[in-house]
């Protein structure tokens, strides 16, 4: 039989950003295998700004090659790199005064796993990826000792854009009323909570009514009917946004489960198009055979009655509500 | 100091304990915070002219998350709200300045976060440079071992140092009901345990907490009508440093300096000093930068060491110090809240109790 299932996923972003006079060209050279620095009056900024950090005076891009060689002035010792982080084995992150620089660059240097070889005041060296993308992580640093030599041609255009993916990994247990929320579905029943202050059934229960500010528990939890009310609807054209898996129209709805307060929102419908929808019509949910009902798109934060439980919505052929009953539910 | 056009004070604070793992929403989590505040001053929740958050969506681990938030405080029939992606210290400020207005009485402040699903190494690394340090993953901690490293290179401080802070948060976090962490740690077994972030050891690193916080602040009338012991908030600032670590002295504060002149630190006496000491060299430096003297007492509380529930973890430094002058520990303190990685901003909060 199909089970409940830790929360675990990642939520992700992918961010462009457009680099401007100074970042584009140094992030252009790192693609390139140089490390270009800013000129700020006697001084050579790197990482290079587009202003003065002493004066926030705007500085006009006039850049030059620094490095590849440096020299480490502040360190750590990640022992637990981070999902994040440019390499999986323990490496130490380093203040590098590049040669010819006044300021210095946040980067990592690594030594193979050796804590031991991290001091300030040693000469690292600069080195390449062979996969360059025009970003920060196209270089690390090693032991000058330990650099290979490497010969790197010319790209074509210059970087101007970054593209950077956030991703953050969300791993957590179902909240006891998600679980027990969850579980219902495989069962083949819609679970509410009833507001021990005002009767309202709301579905799924958050574990607290917001209108009266009160926690709910298990003792609060109803079994709802899986018969109900179309109070909205809207077809889906679906924007081919990143993580979109969607790539034809859709109707989405919400419905109002009878004996509660509180309509169950995005409900797709797959079978219908959105000129069969109404308002008010009524609706019952033709569950999937229980070995084919599945939770897993259920998390702590979204699904409510995925498509993964039930076949289809059908309608009953009751009359319609008329629509001016719904309105304090239409959402 | 700064003259304030208006006298504000707290009237009414609560805080969740510092959970290693709250297993509930953020709302679930900070709703009897809101309702215990609300009770304590006795008012309807729709008398409460103004409404203010801090939280992280990033934590939360969903876009919009603070707009579920609003849930816990009661947003209907509709109320004026506002919401700062910061610590919810940063949520007090901006509920202090809009009283200093004059045409409002009362804000409802409250602050949340849960950090345990996961990850603030890698979610608050995005606070960082998006070009030339977030794509790296340089993350707080990291930023933390080279503050910690540049300290003992300075001469300025010690990994002992570093270790008597963190036995004497422990210790004092015994009296701390809210605390996550406590105990009697002896310096010598600290020191004598593995780096995580050299020279930075796992204890000289916060928890992973979830909790939140709330309170009521009012102008001077409406405050003395609320409580008869309102604490009042004599001084707020908040002041930033470059973000860019290499540009600055990591081995001291000047934000912190200058904020402590704003909001007149020195001119009483400063009985408690409720910081937020996310990792234990801060302390160092902080105590330096506000010049603080054998005479304050310390995070009596055992700070953000014994329980760091980030994005409330700053107004509970305020909420600790409220309570401190309350109980009659002292009359006068400083609350300090920081953002950004190693003390990049910070946010000082004097308080003092009815004279």
């Amino acid at each position: 039989m199909p089970q409940l299932h830790d929360v675990d996923y990642t939520l992700e972003y992918p961010y462009t950003r457009t680099t401007g006079p100074v970042i584009g060209p140094f992030l252009t050279g790192l693609r390139d295998g140089r490390i270009l620095g800013q000129r700020c009056g006697e001084q050579v900024l790197c990482p290079p700004m587009e202003f003065d950090p002493d004066s926030f005076a705007t500085l006009e891009p006039d850049l030059v090659e620094v490095g590849p060689g440096g020299e480490v002035v502040n360190w750590t010792w990640v022992a637990e790199p981070s999902a994040k982080h440019p390499f999986d084995r323990p490496f130490g992150f380093a203040f590098i005064k590049l040669d010819g620089a006044d300021t210095a660059l946040v980067h990592a240097v690594d030594t193979g796993g050796d804590a031991g070889a991290m001091s300030t005041g040693m000469r690292v060296q600069a080195q390449f990826r062979d996969e360059r993308h025009g970003s920060i992580a196209d270089v690390y640093f090693v032991p000058e000792a330990d650099a290979a030599e490497q010969v790197i041609g010319q790209g074509d255009e210059p970087v101007t854009i970054t593209e950077h993916l956030i991703g953050l990994r969300i791993a957590e247990p179902l909240y006891p009323h998600r679980a027990r929320f969850a579980q219902g579905l495989l069962d083949g029943k819609i679970i509410g909570q009833r507001s021990p202050v005002t009767g309202k059934v709301y579905v799924p229960g958050r574990g607290y009514d917001n209108m009266s500010r009160v926690l709910m528990s298990e003792a609060d939890e109803v079994e709802v009917s899986d018969v109900g009310t179309v109070v909205a609807f809207t077809e889906l054209n679906p924007v081919q946004y990143y993580g979109q898996t969607e790539t034809e129209p859709y109707v989405r709805c919400s419905i109002l489960f009878d004996g509660t307060d509180q309509p169950v929102i995005g409900i797709d419908i797959r079978d219908m198009t959105v000129d069969e929808m109404r308002v008010g019509m009524r609706m019952r949910c033709i569950w999937r055979d229980p070995e084919e009902r599945s939770v897993e798109d259920i998390d702590n934060r979204y699904g409510n009655i995925p498509e993964t439980v039930y076949a289809r919505f059908e309608p009953t052929g009751e009359p319609d509500v008329p629509a001016d009953e719904l309105k304090e539910h239409s959402w | 100091m700064v003259s304030l056009a208006e006298d504000v004070a707290i009237v009414a604070f609560e805080q969740t304990p510092s959970y290693a793992h709250f297993n509930d929403s953020e709302p679930a989590m900070i709703m009897p915070c809101v309702n215990s505040v609300i009770e304590q001053v006795g008012m309807d929740r729709h008398d409460i002219d103004f409404t203010i958050a801090g939280s992280c969506d990033y934590l939360s681990g969903m876009p919009f998350a603070f707009v579920m938030n609003i849930d816990a405080v009661g947003a209907w029939p509709p109320v004026y709200e506002s919401h700062v992606e910061m610590d919810g210290a940063w949520a007090l400020f901006e509920g202090f300045v809009r009283l200093q207005s004059g045409d409002i009485d009362t804000v409802l402040v409250s602050g949340s976060g849960k950090c345990s699903p996961g990850s603030y190494r890698e979610g608050f690394s995005l606070q960082s440079d998006p070009y030339v340090h977030a794509p790296i993953g340089l993350d707080p901690r990291t930023q933390a071992g080279f503050q910690a490293q540049a300290l003992i290179a300075a001469g300025k401080a010690t990994e002992q140092d570093f270790a008597e802070v963190v036995a004497r948060s422990h210790a004092n976090a015994k009296n701390n009901p809210y605390a996550q962490l406590s105990g009697d740690l002896s310096v010598d077994g600290l020191l004598a345990e593995p780096y995580v972030q050299q020279p930075l050891r796992s204890h000289d690193c916060p928890p992973t907490s979830d909790g939140a916080a709330a309170m009521i602040i009012a102008r001077a009338d409406k405050a003395r009508e609320l409580c008869d012991n309102p604490v009042w908030i004599r001084g707020i600032d908040h002041r930033i440093d470059s973000h860019h670590p290499t540009l600055r002295d990591l081995t001291d504060s000047p934000s912190v300096r200058i904020a402590a002149e704003r909001v007149g630190l020195h001119d009483g006496p400063v009985d408690i000093a409720e910081l937020t000491v996310t990792y234990s060299p801060e302390e160092i430096i902080l105590r330096d930068a506000l010049g603080l003297n054998g005479g304050t007492s310390v995070n009596p509380s055992g700070g953000p060491l014994t329980g760091s529930p980030f994005m409330a973890v700053g107004l509970t430094r305020v909420i600790e110090l409220a309570r401190g002058i309350r109980n009659g520990d002292g009359r006068r303190g400083v609350a300090h809240a920081s953002s950004g990685p190693a003390l990049q901003q910070n946010l000082l909060c004097v308080l003092e109790g009815d004279s």
